[in-house]
């Protein structure tokens, strides 16, 4: 269908539109019209991707003298791909009615991992041993040993590609990620830097936020993009973990030991380049004199990973003198690693501001800050020139350098924290030093400064108003959407109580209470007798679910649950969760039925979905507040009081309630699909928590089924299943129109945008 | 103990009640007290904090029109499959003993099975039941392919107890055991009354399901509690229908949408030719050795036109020479499926507004068609003379029409000379009809 917003013509690939996916377009619309960034919220299961991607698309169409660059950020791959699908579908449908002259270049980018189709690169098991597998093929040094010697491996479809120069482009059309291989595998060039390549020149680009976020990947990938671009962020309730994790290091004594020997093989390159190849090594202090600036010049395919400071910081003052030769460098990287050593070899948990850190490195290692800053771009220059590919073999030394750089970079929004020991464990000795970011809005700051309209979109963004405090940036627009349903297809409820009327809390002073473990059992094993299909359990923490677990086990509940459904435990094992996922999948689509354990800020918790009859019902087992007692989070929560003035109460609640909105958020999907919520702590039927879950779920969270005890409970969901069982009608009946046709936005437009359904 | 009793009893007079209104609104509210506790389920809050009775009648209304809806896209002359061999298949698993049907699923599934049993011979004089049950996670078979109500209903009668889990794959395997040496002229089904809400199947049901479909076997499932995915998977693969029970009437009121037939799926059903033969009936006060008893007995019988062996009831098949009895009324009542009456339209409150100005009132009971607080309420129109009746008056006209086939048989506004007075609608002439038959 084809509609008027404004002065834009929207092209959209299907026959109706949802009210609200209508008005998600007119705020973005007037956020791009002002130029500023956004902030939307609007539950997932009602084309949020598609409604961003049709507006923005048709935009520049209908502007052609404002040519907007749309960079798409996503999670997963696994929703980079589903986003370019829906992409195709509506360039697609835009070439239909436009012609040819609709055609937008888009692709989508991932690391070498996903993009490469050499086989035996492939062949390496995880992401940093595929790079450097790569590396080991196409580093400039080794094609020009091959060039004098045939037997030197390399990889022919880079050759190809460089063969091809300039004429390998890819013509418009949106690419997924296996058309990319396809493609490559076709024509013979290499798909990942011919994506690279492309993202210069493409209209679309769907890639993962680290390559906007983490500067060390930024510097590399997004240099590039021009100001006119839409930056969005999907699914980003989570942006400023993100934005912290990207500038935040720890470093462990494993990692000291590994530094020191990646440092001793360094070493003995540097004695044998002297003794064969004294010239590069001069060549490279020459270069360092005139400054790092100059590293543009260098192959695409020598840049790994750049700094992990903010550009523009650095790049403009030379190297300072004491590490430009490799034999003083080295001597200073093995002073800070001796110096780490000693101060990760204490009794007590230390914490530090990094000015107090650097100064104290400074009279004891005698390194001052300027070096340190320089540190990871040296090291960096430095395995260049010694022409090292197996670059996966020396990450220890580069994560101690990308410390030492963002140490003397940042004295503010930092701290360093010593724990000799994990508090949990305190009898095994696990010294951890941590550089713990605080500050959500360094990482995203470059992001904000550089693109003219950033949009941050997601599920649950609720209170969104403490997104723009957290990450300091002020939108044009944020607004907050609801689902406009046909039937009441979500049932949130509130448990208070046990059948025993006894109130139910994770809360730290009745956690061991086994009144709330026997009643949390009850109430599972009650449901499981009425809940066809799948039911998810989230649980506050590993320890906690760990704990619960085993109590259910003596007392003979994992029994009785076990005779209606099948059990099934996330752990921290990767493997060993996805194999748990699959046969679950695999118990509900065969009718025998199952529970999912998992834990909320777990991996299932983040990315997996539990969509129709994969999850009717999600247990959301107490409050998942964060460990309040660790050193990290407490200087966090120091850190935002003082500069953001966000009192801590107020960011614990508003975390574990963003993360509670995401677990019972994973049931529903889409507006066909029905499911129901129990978040099963007294603590949820007080009003500052509760008013802290998303607008879509409040709105159906019913003031009677706010105190509810298990029995209650029970009843609600069975009226509520044999209900959603009914056959419905789709486009809704009666006054509530959930579905709009093209004359309805017609007339809609006519009768003016006041009167709209919001 | 007694008040079990009277539980029960007062579900029979629910269910009588049910025969006069259709719906079970005719219960008062203090008459609901005694056959339901749980009264204070009937109420629901409104968006204003009152208290008000849960209003079913929308949803019930709105159903009865899809279902109708649904009838009418297929009604063009399609082929039904008269001749039907459905299994019936019993849920008796642990969760059939759950109370929250009353007194327990297991005595309302039976309870409604019977019904269902001679509503079907009645609809469907030359088809055949069986009944299987599911116990323990084994199916057991109850009674053989037959078509005599009273053998079925005793058997299940004798069966009334329930333990152990469900086992969907087994009931399939054992249903399509029988089923597949169903002559190609009989239609296959199967129907599941499942109270579990898990099927524990000792191999891959996928491949049953795959194989249900391959010996063209129409599965249909009425669940008690909640959506399967695999009894609507299983629905959906064999073209049957699914669908899950909200209280007892509405439960009844599906296994009933079983009793007409089905459309034949045209690759499903290859139409040819039958032999029958129109048994005789004996002479009274003769004694003869009935076929199928095994014992002789005085008159009350018919005779086998071609091997002369003596059968008690009608229809069956010869137990000698195997030859299908039927009688000439059994035919004559299968024959109306094929000519469906035309629904009466619907008509939807905008449009009502839009066109010109609806009456008031129903045309068949003069009540007002506008709901509480003035808004107009769904109705429909009779498509001929364009009259407007609420959707009560329609429930009860169809139902009527269907059992005056007679009358619906013949075209009455070309033929009847009654019809020249416009004041009556075509349909209400016929229900007159209808009553006196």
């Amino acid at each position: 269908m084809k509609f008027q917003i404004e002065d834009v013509t929207v092209y959209f690939p299907y026959d109706n539109i949802y009210p609200e996916q209508y008005s998600y377009m007119v705020e973005l619309k007037r956020a791009l019209d002002a130029k500023g960034h956004c902030l939307l919220e609007m539950p997932t299961g009602t084309g949020k991707t598609i409604a961003l991607l049709s507006l923005i698309t048709s935009y520049s169409l209908s502007k052609p003298q404002r040519q907007v660059k749309l960079i798409y950020c996503t999670r997963t791959v696994h929703e980079m791909e589903k986003t370019l699908a829906e992409l195709k579908l509506l360039h697609n449908y835009q070439i239909k009615h436009l012609g040819p002259a609709a055609g937008i270049l888009a692709i989508g980018l991932s690391s070498r991992k996903n993009l490469c189709v050499n086989p035996t690169v492939l062949a390496a098991e995880n992401r940093d041993s595929v790079d450097a597998a790569c590396r080991k093929l196409t580093a400039s040094w080794v094609r020009a040993l091959a060039a004098e010697n045939p037997n030197v491996p390399t990889c022919e479809f880079f050759e190809n590609y460089e063969r091809a120069a300039s004429a390998a482009v890819l013509p418009p059309g949106v690419y997924t990620l296996q058309d990319l291989r396809a493609y490559g595998r076709e024509k013979g060039w290499c798909p990942y830097f011919l994506a690279r390549h492309m993202v210069q020149f493409a209209n679309v680009v769907v890639y993962s936020y680290q390559y906007l976020l983490d500067p060390k990947v930024a510097g590399i990938i997004s240099k590039e993009m021009q100001k006119e671009s839409v930056v969005v962020f999907d699914e980003a309730h989570n942006i400023d973990n993100v934005c912290i994790e990207a500038l935040s290091v720890s470093v462990r004594s494993k990692t000291l030991d590994g530094a020191s020997r990646n440092l001793s093989r360094i070493n003995q390159e540097i004695e044998r380049f002297k003794a064969t190849d004294a010239g590069r090594l001069r060549a490279e202090y020459n270069r360092l004199v005139e400054g790092l600036a100059q590293r543009g010049n260098l192959a695409a395919t020598d840049t790994w990973l750049a700094n992990p400071a903010l550009p523009d910081d650095i790049l403009k003052e030379a190297v300072p003198g004491n590490i430009r030769r490799a034999e003083h460098f080295l001597h200073v990287l093995r002073r800070l690693v001796q110096y780490l050593r000693g101060r990760l070899d204490t009794e007590n948990v230390e914490k530090e501001s990094p000015i107090s850190f650097v100064a104290s490195l400074n009279t004891h290692a005698g390194i001052d800050q300027k070096t340190l800053k320089f540190c990871y771009d040296r090291l960096h220059s430095l395995m260049l020139t010694l022409e090292i590919t197996d670059t996966d073999e020396f990450l220890h030394i580069q994560t101690i350098c990308d410390f030492a750089t963002l140490v003397g970079t940042y004295s503010r929004g930092f701290s360093i924290i010593i724990e000799p020991f994990d508090e949990r464990m305190p009898h095994i000795p696990d010294p951890v030093l941590q550089l713990s970011c605080h500050d959500a809005s360094l990482a995203i700051k470059p992001v904000f400064d550089r693109f003219q309209s950033v949009v941050i979109t997601s599920g649950t963004l609720s209170p969104i108003d403490l997104y723009p405090r957290l990450l300091n940036f002020h939108p044009v627009v944020s607004r907050s959407f609801t689902m406009s349903l046909t039937r009441d297809c979500i049932c949130p409820m509130v448990l208070t109580r046990g059948s025993d009327q006894l109130p139910v809390s994770t809360k730290f002073d009745m956690r061991s209470d086994p009144g709330v473990a026997r009643n949390y059992g009850k109430l599972l094993v009650e449901m499981v007798s009425v809940v066809p299909d799948g039911i998810v359990c989230f649980f506050v923490s590993y320890s906690y679910m760990d704990g619960i677990i085993n109590s259910w086990n003596e007392t003979g509940v994992l029994k009785e649950i076990m005779q209606h459904k099948l059990v099934f435990i996330e752990t921290q094992d990767v493997v060993e969760t996805t194999l748990a996922l699959d046969n679950y999948r695999r118990a509900c689509d065969c009718g025998r039925g199952a529970v999912f354990f998992s834990v909320a800020r777990g991996k299932v918790a983040e990315g997996i979905d539990f969509d129709r009859h994969y999850g009717r019902l999600v247990i959301m087992f107490g409050i998942p507040f964060q460990y309040t007692l660790s050193k990290i989070l407490i200087a966090r929560l120091e850190y935002l009081r003082d500069t953001f003035q966000i009192k801590e109460g107020d960011f614990l609640t508003f975390d574990a309630l963003r993360q509670a909105a995401q677990c019972v958020g994973r049931v529903i999907r889409s507006k066909a699909d029905y499911g129901m919520m129990i978040f099963a702590d007294k603590r949820y039927s007080r009003h500052d928590k509760r008013s802290k879950l998303p607008g879509w779920i409040l709105s159906h969270l019913r003031d009677a089924n706010l105190n509810l005890s298990t029995d209650m409970a029970l009843h609600i969901a069975r009226e509520f299943l044999r209900k959603m069982a009914q056959p419905y009608d789709k486009t809704g009946t009666g006054g509530r129109k959930t579905l709009l046709s093209q004359e309805d936005l017609e007339k809609m437009a006519e009768n003016g945008v006041q009167e709209m359904l919001f | 103990m007694s008040t079990a009793e009277k539980r029960q009893s007062n579900g029979e007079a629910e269910e009588d009640d049910d025969d006069d209104d259709g719906d079970g609104h005719g219960l008062d509210a203090w008459e609901r007290t005694y056959t339901d506790e749980r009264s204070w389920e009937a109420l629901q809050e409104d968006e204003s904090g009152l208290l008000r009775p849960i209003d079913n009648k929308i949803i019930h209304h709105a159903q009865y029109r899809r279902r109708l809806r649904s009838l009418s896209t297929t009604a063009a002359r399609i082929q039904k499959g008269l001749i039907r061999f459905l299994y019936i298949v019993v849920d008796l698993s642990r969760a059939a003993s759950e109370m929250d049907f009353r007194p327990s699923r297991m005595v309302v599934i039976v309870k409604h099975v019977e019904a269902f049993v001679r509503e079907f011979f009645d609809r469907n004089p030359l088809s055949q039941i069986g009944l299987v049950t599911i116990k323990d996670g084994v199916a057991h078979s109850l009674t053989e392919l037959g078509g005599s109500p009273e053998s079925h209903i005793k058997a299940l009668m004798g069966k009334m107890e329930c333990s152990g889990d469900s086992s969907l794959q087994n009931a399939l395997n054992l249903v399509q055991g029988y089923l597949d040496q169903i002559p190609s002229y009989g239609h296959r089904e199967v129907l599941i009354l499942c109270s579990a809400l898990s099927t524990c199947d000792p191999g891959d049901i996928m491949e049953t399901i795959k194989q249900c479909k391959k010996s063209k076997i129409r599965c249909s499932v009425i669940g008690l509690s909640a959506e399967m995915f695999i009894c609507k998977h299983l629905c959906q693969e064999t073209g049957g229908i699914y669908s899950v029970a909200m209280d007892e009437v509405h439960f009844k009121e599906l296994m009933l949408e079983h009793a007409p037939p089905p459309p034949a799926i045209a690759e499903f059903a290859i139409a040819n030719l039958i032999k029958m033969g129109f048994p005789q009936r004996v002479a009274e006060g003769s004694i003869s050795i009935c076929s199928c008893h095994k014992e002789a007995k005085v008159g009350d019988g018919y005779i086998c036109p071609r091997c002369k062996a003596r059968v008690c009831e009608l229809p069956t098949e010869c137990r000698v020479c195997g030859l299908t009895l039927v009688s000439s009324p059994h035919l004559a009542r299968s024959y109306h499926h094929l000519f469906p009456i035309v629904p009466f339209d619907e008509v939807s409150p905008r449009q009502n507004v839009l066109h010109h100005r609806p009456p008031k009132t129903c045309f068949g009971c003069q009540q007002s068609l506008l709901n509480p607080g003035n808004k107009p309420s769904l109705c429909v129109a009779c498509p001929k003379c364009k009259q407007y009746f609420c959707i009560d008056c329609d429930i009860i006209y169809m139902r009527a029409c269907i059992t005056a086939q007679a009358v619906t048989a013949l075209d009455i506004h070309s033929q009847s000379p009654l019809m020249k007075n416009e004041e009556y609608c075509c349909r209400l002439l016929c229900f007159p009809a209808a009553i006196r038959l």
